[in-house]
This record gives structure tokens, C-alpha cells and sequence, in this order.
């Protein structure tokens, strides 16, 4: 239970009695913690588990069709903070009438008639307690490829991790290209 | 633990972790297609009206991408949607200007609360123990319409009764008209804090029988009379905002402001000067102002017009309230009432407020009206600088309706409870709750519970289980304000007529329905319908905003409306609710406050308050308010007794000592709060807590104030004098932790302790 620990400092006051849950509802407590101990550990030891992507997209049979990311799949990269994770629903703009004899397309194909969708790992991402936010926008502005980070994606089928993301490797390139190092420019 | 030991523990758990869990893969999600297009990371903010309180507060909601938990076809899963995310005040909104108080900003919890009921339920145990059981939204609806049917059936149209929070806007007429053309009597409403009696008594003096608003900005003298106008009384961010203005808003002038009040609330720590007075003798006071002013010649005794003469001897200078009389009768000095007087007749434009404890005195009216007088005699009804009425949109005029032939008033509460409970009545057979907990607000000698226990059936469309709808038979949980289509038509806060309106800001989370939509789909389905001319709620607010005047020719009202989330403005003859002639009324006079309890028995004054967090208790099951520190003591999480130092030290009573408050029709037991701000005959409880049932963050949670409560009542209005009980106070044990204050904490006991 994640309020357990919570508890054990809250002695004194009294214990409250809702009485038996209804229908429709949990005794799950809305909260920012880990679900368990060994995420949290992960968490303040920064280990990111490897994502694991529901189908081996192929980046770069897309690529090479001169398909750019920002195009559909990641068109909120240059608005706003996060790229996006495309739905299946994009994939079928196109899959509805392409390549749909190909085994992932038929995969994708019957989890849509199910009302399934993809779900997407992040590839990066940082532990909450570090405060960071990323925001893809203004780096796309300020015209930093997306190799920098991503690597060549045209080389890759699944994204991977291709720099350790820590915390001197975004200031390295804040000084270099001398902008901002302030700390709350990305913790905030 | 220190730091050392946690490190190593965090070392040694950390290579046990390593062994077992490394390089573990997050478990894969199952995710369902989203119902709509959704860019991700990007805010919009839409308009929204905040629920929490009557004053009708504007609101902006950030609306951004989340992924909420779901279960489809029996699995269970996420789905992306757009949520609401943060609440701030509607900058452009005419009322709170951009402002929103702790309690608004919390209001977002109502829509995520873990404990919301979140599909219509049926009784599965016994009425009480709170067992429920899944049904869906066709079956409940088709057994509240076969109840009402049956009721037709047998012409027993009468035996519906509904019950709710006092309400201007589209909602309250649709529930009205509902009610009215299926032949049940109007809604019966309940609130603890209501002001019936400052109503009454406007409608008296001025003909506007409404809540007042205040030209704080222009003022340059206040006068309160109890009023939390700063806190919890009436629209208090518009209030907060014009007394920031008043105070600092005006070069080289800040106004003064004095605060008459025997327990010092939020607002009385902003006070000048703060001036207690005996309990129920404020109206006393206020007259007492009015001889001297009268006296001195600063103002003709005329001036007070109508106002004037409902007081007996006005006309003759109110030879009764000299400042020795008055010193007498308040407690309050004589040269104190005389430096006032002329202050308030001197400093103008001068406005007296009155609101709250005064008015719950069985001479609530009396003081209500000695206070409008005092306003009139220094020409502060309607001008700069004074008390105005804002102008009302008439609803049932603009949706083009006839005002449905009630066959008699509604009953008040008490008389609803004791006609059910007395022999060879005949009791209402159904019984809807609307938004009112009336078994935890209203005084056990009221015994409502034990007369909503003998109604036949009982239907609830809150969105919580509390003390009130654990007796219901089936829950028909409502939308919260951020899924639904939200409005508000507010009684007071601006000097021009302002009616909110706000589409929903996102899809309902839950099987919910919004009860205005149940309504007018039982309507539709009873075997002689309710004709409404609506399909759905919207489509009423629709037709109503239509009939509002544009701001230019080509403008539509209703898309505006929508966008700015309401319609502000000066309304049309037609549209506005007409201000009443001025019922004919004898003149009163003072009358000495009646008080339940003997004074040798019950030596204190019992002075229950609203608290700054919940209200009348109607917000104890968020968090955030829970957790959020008093505004005086500090204390959160917790209920508390405030008592004078003096009658602490007398009775020896320490800070946190449990204490026990016995009136004559109860006892509680609870911490003590040694206050300075409190008279030492008077002891204050904050209402909120103490709920037997509402949610996991109240129940069982600290102790209310409200069973000890007499049953008297303001005689003209029938409103609960709510402050006109009598109790002892014994103390009982040690501090046991129940006082849970913010101040004092870990920080300051260690500095402490250095």
C-alpha cells in the first residue's frame, strides 16, 4: 500500500473509517511515490530500465522514404516540450493503404480493430526527484540536430539510447554554444 | 535515523536491489486508442466556473495530455486524454478579477478524488451501513421513474420532496420548474451559514431581497459587524480584492477599517482596530452610532429614509440608545461609541458591513436592520463607496418560461424533519438530495436523520458518500464542474449583472451523468412527461444567453459567453429580476437575544464559525484543504476550541488540553486553543470536521460543533440562530495529539532545544 509508509509518522491522529468501498473505486492513493521499492531505488540510483517497444519499429525503412520525423509522428517537437508518441490512429493514415501485407502492419492493424494502441516507451527520461524538464522546441529552434541526441536515427529500427544523458553532458553543449546555464533554466 | 545510518541502508539495499532487480524491463502498458486528437505537452486553458460556494467565482482551467486508468471490454489499461490540470481565477471575470481563493484552487480535487463515486449505485445492506452495489444509468433511471409514476398515478404528486443548497442560476430554475410541473412542492433548502435573515432584511430597507455588495475600492471608512468578508462571508475574493484597493489601491489615502466582532476572525486580524462586543448587542451598537450621528446633527434623521423608519424612535433621535445606554447593553465604552460615531459620519464615503454571528441571533433581523439604517443615514445605499445590489438575470424570463404555480412555499427544514416524525402526517414517499448534507449541518435536536430514515426512497446525485447519502437508496452521481456544462448567476459581488457560464472543460472520467441532463431524461420518460422545451441542459443555457443583449450587432451572446466564460453587462427591463416593493413592516425594536442554556450552568458563549478550509464542512473531503494551516492558529487536520487566556488560566486549561463542551443538547470532546482574539465569555469552534462518513480524509476526523446547537431559531425567517447556544467547558485529559498545528513544529522545536 503506498500510504504505509506515510502512516508510520502519523500515529497521533486519529485513524479514519470510510466504511467498505464502493463499487468502481480502489483504496489506491493518488500519489507521486514509486509503485515499489525496487523503482524506487532504481530511481535514486538514476538506473532506467531499457524500454521495451510494443512492435521493432523500423525508423529507418522510414527514413530512407524521406519521411521526416516532424512530418507526422513527432509533429509536437517543434511546439511544444515533448515530441510525442505517435497513436496507432497515425500509423494508420498511411497503413491503412500501404504496405499492409507486412506482418507489424497487420499486427498494428488488429490491435486498432480491438481499440488498442501503441504503447510506447519513452527511450530517455529522467527520475522526477531530479527536477529536470526537457523541452524539444526550443532546441529544434535553436537548430540542434536531432542526431545530437537520438543519434543517426536513419541507421536505427528501434531508437536507442545513444548518450548517457546526464547532467554534464547538457551543460558540455550549453557552453559550447554559450546559452544558458542557469539552473532553472532546466530545473524548475 | 541520521544521515550515516541512511546511507549505508541505502547501500545495502541499493546491491541487494542490484542483484535482484537490475536492468528489470517496465512492465508494458496496456494502452487504448485515445478518443481524440491530442497534442501532447501543450496547455490550453479554458474558461470554467468554480462550484465551491455560492459566490459564483470565474475560473481559467489548464487543460493539457494525461493518461487516465481504464478498464475496456474487462481490461485494464490507460487512455490518453485531455485533463484538467490547475485552476486560477478568470482574469477577465467581473466578480474575482483574476483572484482565486485556496479553496477554489483546490476544487481541482473534487474531479480526481479516489473516494468519488464513480457509476450509479444501488443499496445493497442495510439503509446506513454504506453497502452499495453496481447498477447501470437505464436501470436507475427506470426506477426512479417508476416511483414517480406511482405517485402520479395515485395523485400523490405532493409526496416528492427535493432537497438542496439555496441557488440563483439556471440549474436552481430547471430544478424549480422540474419540481413545479411534475406538482411537487419547490426545493426545500439548508445551509448552516445561509443568510436568509441579511436577505430579509435587505428586502425590508432597500426592497432587494439579496446578498449586498461592497464599493470597497471607493471606500474610505469600513465598518464591520462581524463579517468574514475577508475569509469564508459572501464573494470574499471580490471582497479581498476591493479591500486591497481601499487599503493601498489610492495614493496618499488608505481607508480605515474597524472590526466589531466577540471572536477575531481572518478578517478582524486586518482590522485598524478591533472592538468586541456582547454577543447579539451589535445592532445595539450600530444604533448607538446613529444617536450620536443623529445628535450631533452630522446627518438629518430623515436621510435614512425607509431604512430609518423600520426602527422604532429613529425619527426621534433614538433617545433609547444613548452611548451610557449602549455602553451597558454592549459592553463596548461610551467615548469609544462617540469617537465612532463621528469617525464614521466624518470619514465618508463610510459603509458598515454586516454578516455572520450577529445575524444568528433570534434578534438576527433586528441588527440586520439597525445596520442598513446606519448605512442609509450616512447616504452609503447605491453611491460610491457603499453597499449595492448587484442586478439579477431573471432565468425563467430569459428561457421564455412561465414561473410554475407552486401550490405552497416549501417547508424550512426543522418544520420538513418534524412533520415527517410527528404522528398522522403524511410523510413524502421520495426524496432527492441535491448537494446538502443536512444530517451533518443541521442541529441533532432537528433529528434529521431520524425523519429522512422513514422516507420510503431516497435518491442522491452527489458525487461523494457522506453522512446525508449513506441513507440514500440510489446514487445517481452528478458530473463534477470541469465534465459538465457549469454555471452560476452570482447574488452578489459586482455592481453589474453577471451570469457565469463554461462548457465542459473535459470528457467525465467515470460513468457519471449531469443530474440537470437526468432530470430532463426522467422528464421525457414518466408516463405523463414533464415538458420541458430543452433535450438537454445546454440547450437551456443556450436559449437563455441568446436572449442576453450583444455587445455589438453582429456578436453572437451564446458563442461569446462561452469563450469568455459568461456574460457581464447591464441587463435589459425584461430581463432583470424586478427589484420588490417594499414589504410593509412595522418598526422594530431592540429585542435582547435569546440564548439557550442557563447562564450558572452554561457560563460561555458558544460560537461556531465556518472554517477558512471547509466552509460548512461541504469541502472537509479534500486534502488540500485539509492539510492547509488555519489562517489564525495554524492548526490543519484537526478541530480545536478557541479559549481566552484568562479563562484558560481560571479554569487550568493548557494549549491542546482535551476539553469537553456540553451544551444542553450535547457534548464534544476536542483540543483547546488558548486565542487572545477570543472575549473570555465566548468559546469558538471552527465547523467542518467531524463527519462520521465522507470520504478517507474526513471521516472520524476531529469533531464537529454542530450537535450541541439549540434549536432557536431567527423568528421572522425560521433561520437557525446558529450562535445563540450556551455551553460549560470542563477539561478532561492531557494532550493526547489531536491538535495538529503547523506552527511549532519540528523546525521551531529544535531551535528550541539549541
Amino acid at each position: 500500500m503506498a500510504g504505509a509508509g506515510c502512516r508510520l509518522f502519523e500515529t497521533t491522529t486519529p485513524a479514519a473509517s470510510p466504511g467498505p468501498l464502493l463499487p468502481g473505486q480502489t483504496d489506491a492513493v493518488f500519489t507521486t511515490t514509486r509503485p515499489t521499492i525496487g523503482a524506487a531505488i532504481d530511481d535514486f540510483l538514476s538506473r532506467t530500465p531499457a524500454p521495451v517497444q510494443p512492435i521493432e519499429f523500423p525508423h529507418n525503412v522510414h527514413v530512407a522514404k524521406k519521411i521526416a520525423c516532424t512530418d507526422y509522428c513527432h509533429e509536437s517537437v517543434t511546439s511544444g516540450p515533448v515530441a510525442g508518441l505517435p497513436s496507432v490512429r497515425t500509423c494508420m493514415v498511411c497503413h491503412d493503404a500501404i504496405a499492409v501485407d507486412r506482418p507489424r502492419i497487420k499486427q498494428i492493424t488488429a490491435m486498432r480493430a480491438q481499440g488498442l494502441d501503441l504503447s510506447w516507451q519513452r527511450v530517455y527520461g529522467y527520475p522526477a526527484p531530479a527536477h529536470v524538464k526537457f523541452n524539444h522546441a526550443p532546441h529544434i529552434r535553436a537548430k540542434v540536430e536531432c542526431a545530437t541526441c537520438h543519434g543517426n536515427i536513419g541507421e536505427q529500427t528501434v531508437a536507442q539510447r545513444n548518450v548517457e544523458l546526464t547532467m554534464g553532458y547538457c551543460v558540455n553543449c550549453h557552453n559550447e554554444r554559450k546559452v544558458s546555464i542557469d539552473c532553472q533554466t532546466c530545473h524548475y | 535515523m541520521d544521515r550515516r545510518s541512511f546511507i549505508k541502508l541505502t547501500a545495502v539495499t541499493g546491491t541487494s536491489a542490484a542483484l535482484s532487480g537490475c536492468g528489470n524491463p517496465a512492465a508494458p502498458l496496456v494502452r487504448f486508442v485515445p478518443d481524440e486528437d491530442i497534442m501532447p505537452g501543450v496547455a490550453a486553458w479554458k474558461p470554467g466556473v468554480c462550484p465551491l460556494c455560492a459566490a459564483g467565482c470565474g475560473l481559467t482551467v489548464r487543460v493539457m495530455d494525461a493518461d487516465a486508468d481504464v478498464v475496456r471490454n474487462g481490461q485494464a489499461g490507460v487512455v490518453r486524454i485531455l485533463a484538467a490540470k490547475k485552476l486560477e481565477g478568470g482574469p477577465m471575470h467581473p466578480i474575482n478579477q483574476g483572484g482565486l481563493c485556496a479553496r477554489g484552487q483546490a476544487a481541482i480535487q473534487v474531479t480526481y478524488h479516489p473516494d468519488r463515486i464513480t457509476q450509479p449505485l444501488k443499496r445493497a445492506g442495510n439503509r446506513g451501513d454504506g453497502r452499495y452495489e453496481a447498477i447501470s444509468w437505464d436501470d436507475a433511471l427506470k426506477e426512479i421513474v417508476s416511483r414517480l409514476d406511482a405517485l402520479e398515478g395515485v395523485g400523490n404528486q405532493k409526496a416528492l420532496a427535493f432537497v438542496a443548497r439555496h441557488a440563483y442560476g439556471h440549474r436552481a430554475a430547471l430544478v424549480a420548474q422540474f419540481l413545479g410541473r411534475y406538482g411537487a412542492p419547490g426545493p426545500i433548502t439548508y445551509e448552516l451559514f445561509g443568510d436568509e435573515v441579511l436577505r430579509r432584511a435587505n428586502a425590508l430597507s432597500f426592497g432587494r431581497e439579496q446578498r449586498p455588495t461592497f464599493d470597497l475600492p471607493n471606500a474610505r471608512f469600513v465598518l464591520g459587524f462581524g463579517a468574514d468578508f475577508l475569509g469564508t462571508w459572501n464573494s470574499p475574493v471580490a471582497q479581498g480584492h476591493g479591500y486591497g484597493a481601499m487599503r493601498q489601491g489610492r495614493p496618499g489615502i488608505r481607508g480605515a477599517f474597524v472590526q466589531v466582532e466577540s471572536r477575531m476572525s481572518q478578517t478582524g486580524a486586518n482590522a485598524d482596530e478591533w472592538v468586541p462586543a456582547r454577543p447579539g448587542t451589535e445592532g445595539v451598537l450600530a444604533l448607538g452610532l446613529a444617536n450620536v450621528i443623529i445628535g450631533a446633527k452630522l446627518r438629518p434623521a430623515d436621510a435614512a429614509g425607509r431604512a430609518g423608519s423600520l426602527i422604532d424612535g429613529w425619527s426621534a433621535g433614538l433617545s433609547a440608545y444613548t452611548p451610557a445606554e449602549v455602553e451597558r447593553a454592549t459592553g463596548v465604552a461610551a467615548r469609544r461609541i462617540e469617537r465612532l460615531a463621528r469617525q464614521f459620519a466624518d470619514t465618508r464615503p463610510a459603509v458598515a458591513i454586516i454578516g455572520g454571528p450577529p445575524l444568528a441571533h433570534t434578534n438576527g433581523l433586528f441588527s440586520a436592520l439597525a445596520v442598513n439604517a446606519l448605512n442609509a443615514l450616512v447616504g452609503s445605499v447605491e453611491q460610491p463607496g457603499g453597499v449595492f445590489f448587484t442586478p439579477q438575470l431573471d432565468v425563467v424570463a430569459a428561457a421564455k418560461l412561465q414561473n410554475v404555480a407552486t401550490t405552497a412555499p416549501p417547508p424550512a427544514l426543522d418544520r420538513f424533519a418534524a412533520g415527517i416524525l410527528s404522528a398522522g402526517a403524511a410523510p413524502p414517499q421520495v426524496l432527492f438530495i441535491d448537494g446538502v448534507n443536512p444530517v451533518y449541518a443541521a442541529p441533532s435536536a432537528w433529528r434529521v436523520r431520524e425523519a429522512f430514515e422513514k422516507i420510503p426512497f431516497i435518491a442522491s446525485f452527489g458525487s461523494f458518500l457522506d453522512d446525508t447519502s449513506k441513507l440514500a437508496d440510489l446514487i445517481l452521481p452528478d458530473h463534477t464542474f470541469l465534465e459538465s456544462w457549469s454555471e452560476a448567476v452570482p447574488e452578489s459581488g459586482a455592481t453589474i449583472a453577471v451570469a457565469s457560464v463554461a462548457p465542459p472543460v473535459m470528457s467525465p472520467l467515470h460513468q457519471t451523468r449531469a443530474t440537470a441532463d437526468v432530470l430532463l431524461d426522467v422528464g421525457r420518460r414518466l408516463r405523463r412527461p414533464v415538458a420541458l422545451p430543452w433535450q438537454t441542459f445546454d440547450e437551456m443555457l443556450a436559449a437563455t444567453f441568446g436572449a442576453l443583449p450583444k455587445a455589438t450587432p453582429d456578436a453572437d451572446t451564446w458563442s461569446d459567453a462561452q469563450e469568455k466564460g459568461g456574460w457581464w453587462g447591464t441587463l435589459p427591463a425584461g430581463l432583470a429580476a424586478a427589484a420588490a416593493p417594499a414589504p410593509a413592516a412595522r418598526p422594530v425594536t431592540s429585542a435582547e437575544p435569546q440564548f439557550d442554556g442557563d447562564p450558572q450552568q452554561y457560563p460561555f458563549h458558544f460560537l461556531p464559525y465556518p472554517s477558512s478550509a471547509f466552509l460548512d464542512g461541504s469541502l472537509a473531503h479534500l486534502p488540500w484543504l485539509q492539510e492547509m494551516p488555519d489562517p489564525l492558529t495554524s492548526a490543519m487536520w484537526s478541530s480545536w476550541v478557541e479559549v481566552n487566556p484568562a479563562t484558560a488560566t481560571r479554569l487550568g486549561i493548557g494549549q491542546g488540553d482535551v476539553v469537553e463542551i456540553a451544551s444542553a443538547h450535547g457534548t464534544v470532546r476536542t483540543a483547546a486553543m488558548i486565542s487572545p482574539g477570543i472575549a473570555p465569555d465566548v468559546l469558538a469552534m471552527p465547523v467542518g470536521q467531524g463527519h462520521q462518513t465522507f470520504t478517507r480524509y474526513a471521516s472520524g476526523r476531529g469533531e464537529s460543533p454542530v450537535p450541541l446547537l439549540a434549536p432557536l431559531t431567527e423568528p421572522a425567517t425560521g433561520a437557525l440562530a446558529w450562535a445563540a447556544t450556551r455551553v460549560r467547558m470542563s477539561r478532561v485529559g492531557d494532550p493526547d495529539g489531536r491538535l495538529i498545528l503547523f506552527a511549532g513544529g519540528m523546525r521551531e522545536e529544535t531551535e528550541t532545544r539549541r
